[in-house]
């Protein structure tokens, strides 16, 4: 079992059941191989995926809630990939739809083998990868970096930081300010002041 | 008003319940509405007019308003909403936006008994979908009263699609369609009784123009051939007539959208090149010779490599076609060919010489780029309309003048006359600019300034490496560009694989210019004083002199040299100083102050006009004559400039169907105005070829709303009929309609009478109104997180496609799922697929080879990773999303309006409702932190447990950051930050 905690931190492992799936000749970029798992497909310590076909679905309706249920509590992330192979696919979709909802799985859809093995080889990829690149670029400079921090406080706007930074000079001194010379800055009312404050002032964790 | 126009609404007024008109473009819609709210009596109570999106009706019927008791003011979503409401009942007539009519309605502020009558001003943009369509059931069902009348003056649009007017007719519950062609009897008998006399001029294109044309046509015609080759799009619609229109892209993406993802690269690239082409033509007519071939270069850098069409035979003749209207070389061995008077004439003898030439040279390039040197030679062919319209106004005022002799003799009242504008209607605001300085300076003069343009925007662009060969007499110049401009290889590489000698004449050329300029400045005065040199320099050194006197006013002159430049400036100043006036006052739209004004300016003009025309005698490129006052009207600008100027004599330089419309009821409105009509058509052209198609249009159009009238299907007691008795329990016909499932159950669940919180801001979009017919009742709100809740647990937020792509980029989706998830136990993310649009993302070819960070898969994989909780539904329609919405609310409780609102929404003491976590934690000191450089996911834990609150933070000395981030450089980043000196802005 040390071997199979091992292959399947950097490889697919794929459940029996796959074999002779036309979806596992396009898994190219990532290494997969067959193990006894409950799911479909393992794709990180607490991620995995069920593969349906809507075709297989029209004439086994029942077959993904029991796949599901199978899954028990084990997995965090469980995606239910859905290969959408039929021409009309709204009826079955809702029904796919509902049951993945229902039951904790998030549904990817896929119009193809191809886009279904690049789901299963991104998310194999990407484990543990940061989320910057759908976080939006970010202008990097001094000023809007600093706009992007203090907005997080509600109402506080770009012109009141351009009153914060004028006033105190960095952002380690307005920090650190206190209640009245935040009160003494133009365009900042009682309330700023006080959230301003209390971001700041107020541990991270209120209950220690 | 025109008698038409009465006999329409009183049909339209016959029938309580409303109706749908659809009239001809150009016979005045605006004034028709504005006649409809003149009509309305407040004792019947409100009367609202859907505002159009597009706002220039809107102000058009404004406009046809003033002077009327009646005002109509807009109500927006700035009123606060008691004052809407007080509005609502004030039993005036409104503009409304329908975002806000509809989230007032069903908000139940505004009871439907207030309202009268609803007015759609684009009935051709209604689908079973739109808000409007909405609003009127909204209304209906509570009103059955109620009038609605909608218009179109676009009946090509009405017919695009199965039965559109019948369905377009279903959805506001009209029964009446009202179709009035300008065929129809009652019009074209109005129109023409006493029509305006026409003088169709036609002016035949230069050699080189038909030859570009032909080619493009060519071209198209290939495209076309290869696209039928497709058997992806109806054979039918595949004619180079419909090509030319800008529907053409409808007709073909209609057909091709919903298959686009299996599309092959090249049916896209093609799709994409008849755009193109269609563009080409149509500028052909509209811009002069250099603005084209800039057009044409820019073409070529953009699109080399992926169109089909730049590759074709005949796109190599329409550069060489529009190169040739602008320059040519000559050889300098060669004999002089150049002979300075005539050159029309000679240009077109020479032309074919020309062309020998430059095929001889392309072919030699190579080898004879330093023996046999090039010169470049101008030829800048005008637009042939330009002198036809120059004669056209001299005609004009020379007939004027004859008969303002004879009135005097006949002692005739000269009133009628008073305004003796001439308007000269053209496309666009750019033409308008550039014949009024064709009209007002020279034609010549206009080009040479273009040419100017086109040569320094060439050398700004690439540079010169390789040594040209300029004029043998002044084989230098090199050095002066060479100290401006920057040279970098890639540009080079990219330079020579065009024809290099060519090339380098092209900027021996712009270098000449520059150098002119310099020095105009050094010597200025000396160089332009060669009196009698003119001839000459027409063919050589023109750019000098020009330049000289338009753009330098020097200090000093000499005899009479002088008084005419002083006139030259006079006349740059003054007619731009009247321009600007002509704008302002039509921007104020006064329009009693502006005859006035106008008349003025054109007094203003008028000597302007004869200093030039003595100047052009002086340069011999015209007879001594005088124009009448000119007024320049661009087509799209849409201003009522006809009641505006009265014109007596109007050009129309580029013929446009609306417009001929508006002036045929301009001269039924005037039937005592003597009216001549000039229209300038480009002989054999497609612009002949489009007008008349346009006309055909539009009268097929008609002929098949016509048909579709007779066998129109419309119930006589409608949906919207039986509905309107049975208030507010929804009409099962609308959502059995496109019913996909009809099961026993959902037939239950809507007797319960399910709820959606919907965001204001989605109101935008179709989905509330689809929801509605699905039988939810919609509360609008503003929500802090999600668009649609639809339930305590159940948080949605909805995507379209385009949206998806956009917000993965921008990160808002990231921040949006962030809320979502902090807040609600099911946080859902619908990406919604559009009807009419393929089902998937990208063909199963697009996918690349690897994994790339930009696909789409990616981002989704990377969303669902770090949000393992968030649920995705995929929906194909807006209908298919409604029928999801119902299975999942299903079972699950009914939202609660006033804790929706709250979701997100700090109160007082900054804790936030219903965050799991901000009993426990400073939520917003912690998002601040994590915003901070050098703080990532993985350190911000840490730096959390190391010190108590931010302001401790601000402290701790960067060797105690670097414990607790793990990292010298995280910790120097984050302490620089902290510590940066706030730049000062003074």
């Amino acid at each position: 079992s040390t071997s199979l905690v091992t292959q399947s931190r950097n490889a697919i492992l794929v459940s029996h059941r796959q074999k002779g799936n036309p979806l596992l000749r396009h898994i190219r970029n990532v290494r997969w191989a067959f193990a006894d798992v409950v799911c479909d497909y393992l794709l990180g310590q607490s991620s995995c995926a069920l593969y349906l076909s809507l075709r297989y679905h029209l004439l086994h309706p029942d077959y993904l809630y029991f796949r599901i249920r199978e899954l028990q509590k084990n997995f965090k992330l469980r995606i239910v990939l859905c290969h959408v192979d039929v021409e009309d696919a709204v009826k079955p979709l809702l029904e796919v739809t509902k049951t993945a909802l229902l039951h904790d799985c998030t549904l990817l859809c896929a119009w193809s083998l191809e886009e279904c093995g690049r789901y299963l080889e991104t998310i194999k990829i990407y484990e543990n990868k940061p989320a910057d690149i759908i976080q939006g670029q970010m202008d990097t400079d001094y000023l809007s970096r600093l706009n992007h921090a203090l907005t997080t406080v509600r109402h506080v706007n770009k012109t009141n930081v351009v009153t914060l930074g004028t006033t105190f000079g960095s952002l380690s001194h307005i920090m650190d300010a206190s209640m009245e010379d935040l009160a003494r800055c133009p365009g900042i009312g009682e309330r700023k002041v006080k959230r301003l404050y209390d971001t700041f002032h107020e541990p991270f964790k209120r209950v220690v | 008003m025109v008698r038409f126009h009465e006999q329409i609404i009183g049909d339209l007024l016959e029938d309580p319940n409303g109706g749908l008109v659809v009239l001809s473009s150009g016979l005045y819609l605006s004034k028709l509405i504005s006649s409809m709210v003149l009509l309305h009596s407040s004792s019947r109570g409100t009367l609202l007019l859907l505002s159009p999106s597009n706002p220039r009706l809107k102000s058009l019927i404004l406009h046809h308003l003033t002077g009327h008791k009646i005002t109509v003011s807009e109500i927006s979503a700035d009123f606060p909403a008691t004052h809407r409401l007080s509005l609502y009942a004030s039993n005036s007539v409104f503009f409304i936006t329908p975002r806000i009519l509809v989230v007032d309605l069903l908000s139940r502020r505004l009871s439907p008994t207030l309202i009268a009558g609803l007015l759609i001003l684009t009935a051709h943009s209604l689908s079973e979908t739109s808000t409007e369509a909405f609003i009127v059931r909204l209304l209906r069902s509570l009103n059955p009263d109620l009038s609605v009348f909608a218009f179109s003056d676009r009946p090509h649009a009405m017919v695009s699609g199965f039965a559109k007017a019948e369905r377009t007719m279903k959805c506001i519950y009209v029964r009446k369609l009202h179709l009035w062609p300008r065929f129809h009897v009652h019009v074209s008998d109005e129109l023409e009784r006493d029509p305006p006399a026409v003088i169709d001029v036609r002016v035949p294109m230069s050699k080189c123009m038909v030859g570009i044309q032909r080619s493009v046509l060519e071209v198209m015609d290939a495209c076309l051939k290869e696209m039928r080759r497709t058997n992806k799009v109806d054979v039918e619609d595949l004619t180079v007539e419909n090509g030319l229109f800008k529907s053409f892209d409808e007709i073909v993406r209609r057909q091709l959208d919903p298959i686009w993802h299996t599309l092959g690269k090249k049916t896209k690239q093609l799709v994409s090149d008849l755009k193109t082409l269609r563009k080409l033509l149509d500028y052909l007519v509209r811009y002069d010779a250099v603005t084209y071939l800039k057009y044409l270069d820019t073409l070529r850098v953009s699109e080399s490599f992926r169109s089909v069409w730049i590759f074709a035979e005949s796109s190599y003749k329409i550069f060489e076609y529009a190169k040739k209207r602008v320059y040519r070389f000559v050889r300098s061995d060669g004999v002089k060919l150049v002979s300075g008077q005539g050159k029309s004439v000679a240009g077109k003898k020479r032309k074919s010489k020309g062309a020998d030439k430059i095929e001889e040279e392309v072919g030699g390039a190579s080898s004879s780029s330093t023996s046999s040197a090039l010169v470049l030679e101008e030829v800048l062919e005008a637009a042939p309309k330009w002198k036809v319209l120059r004669e056209i106004l001299e005609e004009i005022e020379e007939e004027r003048q004859k008969l303002a002799l004879s009135r005097e003799e006949l002692m005739v009242e000269a009133e009628e006359n008073d305004s003796g504008i001439v308007l000269v209607a053209c496309k666009d605001e750019c033409s308008c600019m550039q014949l009024e300085e064709c009209i007002l300076n020279n034609p010549q003069k206009v080009m040479r300034e273009e040419w100017e343009k086109y040569l320094l925007s060439k050398v700004e662009l690439r540079d010169l490496h390789a040594r040209y060969k300029k004029k043998p007499k002044d084989p230098k110049g090199f050095g002066i560009l060479d100290g401006v401009v920057p040279i970098t290889p890639a540009q080079n590489a990219e330079a020579s694989s065009t024809n290099k000698q060519e090339h380098d004449a092209l900027l021996a050329a712009a270098s000449e210019i520059r150098k002119q300029a310099k020095m105009d400045y050094v010597v200025g005065e000396d160089l332009q004083l060669h009196n009698g040199s003119r001839k000459h320099e027409k063919v050589k050194g023109k750019v000098r002199n020009k330049k000289g006197a338009a753009n330098l006013p020097s200090p000093g002159g000499k005899d009479n040299n002088r008084n005419e430049k002083a006139a030259r400036n006079d006349i740059v100043e003054t007619s731009d100083s009247g321009n600007q006036g002509k704008k302002d006052e039509i921007n104020s739209l006064v329009a009693g102050g502006f005859c006035e004004a106008t008349s003025q300016g054109a007094s203003v003009d008028k000597p302007i006009l004869q200093k030039h025309n003595q100047e052009s005698n002086y340069t011999g490129s015209g007879s001594a004559k005088n124009l009448p006052p000119v007024h320049f009207y661009a087509l799209e600008s849409d201003q009522p400039i006809l009641d505006i100027l009265m014109p007596s004599v109007i050009i129309v330089y580029h013929p446009d169907m609306t417009f001929v419309r508006e002036i045929e009821v301009y001269k039924a409105e005037n039937p005592s105005k003597k009216l001549k009509v000039y229209f300038l058509f480009y002989e054999d052209s497609t612009e002949v070829q489009k007008f008349e198609a346009s006309i055909r249009r539009e009268n097929g159009a008609f002929e098949s709303l016509i048909r579709q009238k007779s066998m129109m299907m419309i119930p006589v007691d409608q949906d919207g009929r039986c509905l309107g008795l049975s208030s507010s329990v929804e009409p099962q016909a609308s959502s059995s309609q496109n019913s996909i499932t009809r099961k026993a159950g959902g037939r239950k669940e809507i007797e319960k009478e399910m709820q959606v919180i919907v965001d204001m801001r989605e109101f935008m979009s179709s989905l509330p109104n689809v929801l509605h017919q699905r039988g939810m009742r919609i509360i609008p709100v503003t929500l802090e997180v999600g668009d649609y809740i639809l339930s305590p647990l159940i948080c949605v937020e909805r995507k379209s496609i385009q949206d998806l792509f956009m917000s993965f980029t921008s990160g808002r989706l990231y921040n949006q799922v962030e809320t979502m998830v902090r807040y609600y136990k099911i946080p859902v993310l619908l990406i919604e697929f559009s009807q009419d649009k393929s089902f998937s993302f990208q063909s199963a070819s697009d996918i690349s080879d690897d994994v790339t960070p930009n696909s789409i898969i990616s981002k989704l994989s990377l969303l669902v990773l770090h949000f393992p909780r968030l649920r995705i539904i995929w929906s194909r329609s807006l209908h298919a999303t409604a029928e999801i919405f119902a299975s999942l609310k299903a079972n699950q409780d009914e939202p609660d309006e006033i804790k929706a609102i709250r979701v997100g929404v700090p109160s007082e003491d900054g804790i936030v409702e219903d965050d799991v976590r901000a009993e426990n934690y400073n939520t917003s000191a912690i998002e601040f932190l994590r915003r901070l450089p050098g703080v990532s996911d993985s350190n911000y834990r840490a730096i959390m447990d190391g010190c108590n609150s931010l302001a401790d933070l601000a402290l701790l000395p960067v060797e105690r950051l670097t414990e607790l981030m793990g990292g010298q450089k995280a910790a120097r980043t984050l302490r620089d930050f902290l510590d940066a000196k706030y730049p000062t802005l003074l």
